[in-house]
């Protein structure tokens, strides 16, 4: 295995993305979730999720749940890892320097 | 109504959602697909509208292809049908990097219209025909006779669109005269009759011309009176003709033009010519001195 490549392509979205997960980055949230709070379609909202992942920005793990007894199945929960926490932040605080200035 | 109109539509777009999030899940590359699948039917139960699930699937789709372009080759499984149904949009991911896939959708998006306007030219043109223009037609035109023309100047007469100049005036030659004497008298002729210019129509410039004649200091006619023409009491008008240069000299040997009817006369008359060489006036064409031949009489005439 090589290095993992961790520059991600910075498009509007994934800063909308980004800004979500960044509002508490200890949540863990499902793809739905991602929608509902940034209205991304989710044939743009998954390819993001994916390349952050690939990126080492965040991790994902399935529920830990029982589907019989919660009565819907097992989501894809997603998370900032600490890389990505703090190469988000430098992201934001770029832009905020770049406005700010 | 409606409620029952939607319990009978869900279970038909249920289907669908379904098989299209499968389908795409399927398309994914290998290591993705049970996952992806799993994760999309979970997130499709958080959407409770039919629409807002059939347009969940149909982006599940569009996904599916962005992240088969994402992941390498490697990953992708080559002999499964997956891979060759991923089609072209994949294909050209790979092989060129910089050529994204919402790169491809544009360029696939305006050949398309490209292609319609070049067809909706081609049948406009076809329908309506190419544009010819009228064949030429000759008019004749009728002349257009003249409108209030400015009045015609003095003097002038319009005819035919042709300007008629009236002739110029040009002055007469100055006699010459000759100083008088108590016994002769010589009489100056006009040296040749003016003519008009033959063109009427273009004379630029007319010539003032004044004929030469004897000047200051020609010899008294009385020194050149015959002495037996005295006694015999002869008189007479003898006109001689002489050439003279610029400077009053003469250039030629005087002839006699009219005879007086004295042989004596008229030999004294060559005499008083020949002596006057260099008194003569030349004659001037616009003030200039030119030389010229001219006859002037001289007369012998006895004092009473």
């Amino acid at each position: 295995m090589g290095k993992k490549d961790t520059n991600v392509r910075m498009s509007l979205q994934t800063l909308r993305v980004l800004e979500v997960f960044l509002e508490n980055p200890a949540e863990q949230l499902a793809g739905a979730d991602v929608h509902q709070r940034c209205g991304i379609a989710s044939g743009t909202l998954y390819p993001i999720l994916l390349r952050l992942e690939s990126a080492g920005w965040f991790v994902s793990q399935w529920e830990s749940i029982d589907p019989s007894s919660a009565g819907r199945p097992r989501r894809r929960l997603y998370r900032l890892t600490s890389a990505g926490l703090r190469r988000a932040s430098e992201v934001f605080a770029s832009f905020n320097r770049g406005v700010l200035a | 109504m409606s409620q029952r109109n939607e319990r009978s539509t869900q279970p038909e777009l249920g289907g669908v959602t379904h098989w299209l999030i499968h389908h795409a899940a399927r398309r994914a590359p290998e290591s993705l697909s049970s996952r992806l699948e799993e994760e999309w039917l979970a997130d499709l139960e958080s959407r409770s509208s039919p629409l807002s699930r059939l347009h969940f699937a149909v982006g599940c789709c569009w996904a599916t292809m962005v992240i088969a372009g994402d992941y390498p080759r490697s990953r992708v499984p080559a002999a499964s049908p997956v891979a060759a149904a991923r089609g072209f949009v994949t294909l050209i991911d790979r092989n060129f990097s910089y050529f994204s896939l919402r790169s491809g959708t544009l360029f696939l998006i305006a050949g398309l219209h490209a292609a319609l306007f070049f067809g909706l030219i081609t049948t406009l043109s076809h329908t309506h025909g190419l544009a010819t223009p009228p064949d030429l037609e000759h008019i004749v035109l009728d002349p257009v006779p003249p409108k209030d023309l400015p009045p015609q100047p003095p003097g002038m007469e319009v005819t035919d669109w042709m300007v008629r100049v009236p002739k110029p005036v040009v002055p007469e030659p100055r006699n010459i005269e000759v100083e008088k004497d108590p016994t002769t008298e010589v009489v100056e002729k006009s040296p040749e009759p003016y003519s008009p210019p033959l063109d009427p129509v273009t004379p630029t410039h007319v010539v003032q011309q004044v004929a030469g004649g004897p000047g200051a200091g020609f010899p008294e006619t009385a020194d050149f009176y015959p002495s037996v023409s005295i006694r015999l009491e002869e008189e007479g008008l003898s006109t001689v003709r002489v050439c003279v240069d610029k400077r009053g000299r003469l250039t030629s040997e005087p002839t006699t033009v009219k005879a007086s009817g004295s042989t004596r006369l008229d030999e004294a008359a060559l005499k008083l010519a020949r002596a006057g060489s260099g008194h003569y006036r030349a004659t001037t064409e616009d003030g200039q001195a030119v030389n010229s031949c001219y006859p002037f009489g001289i007369r012998f005439q006895l004092k009473k």
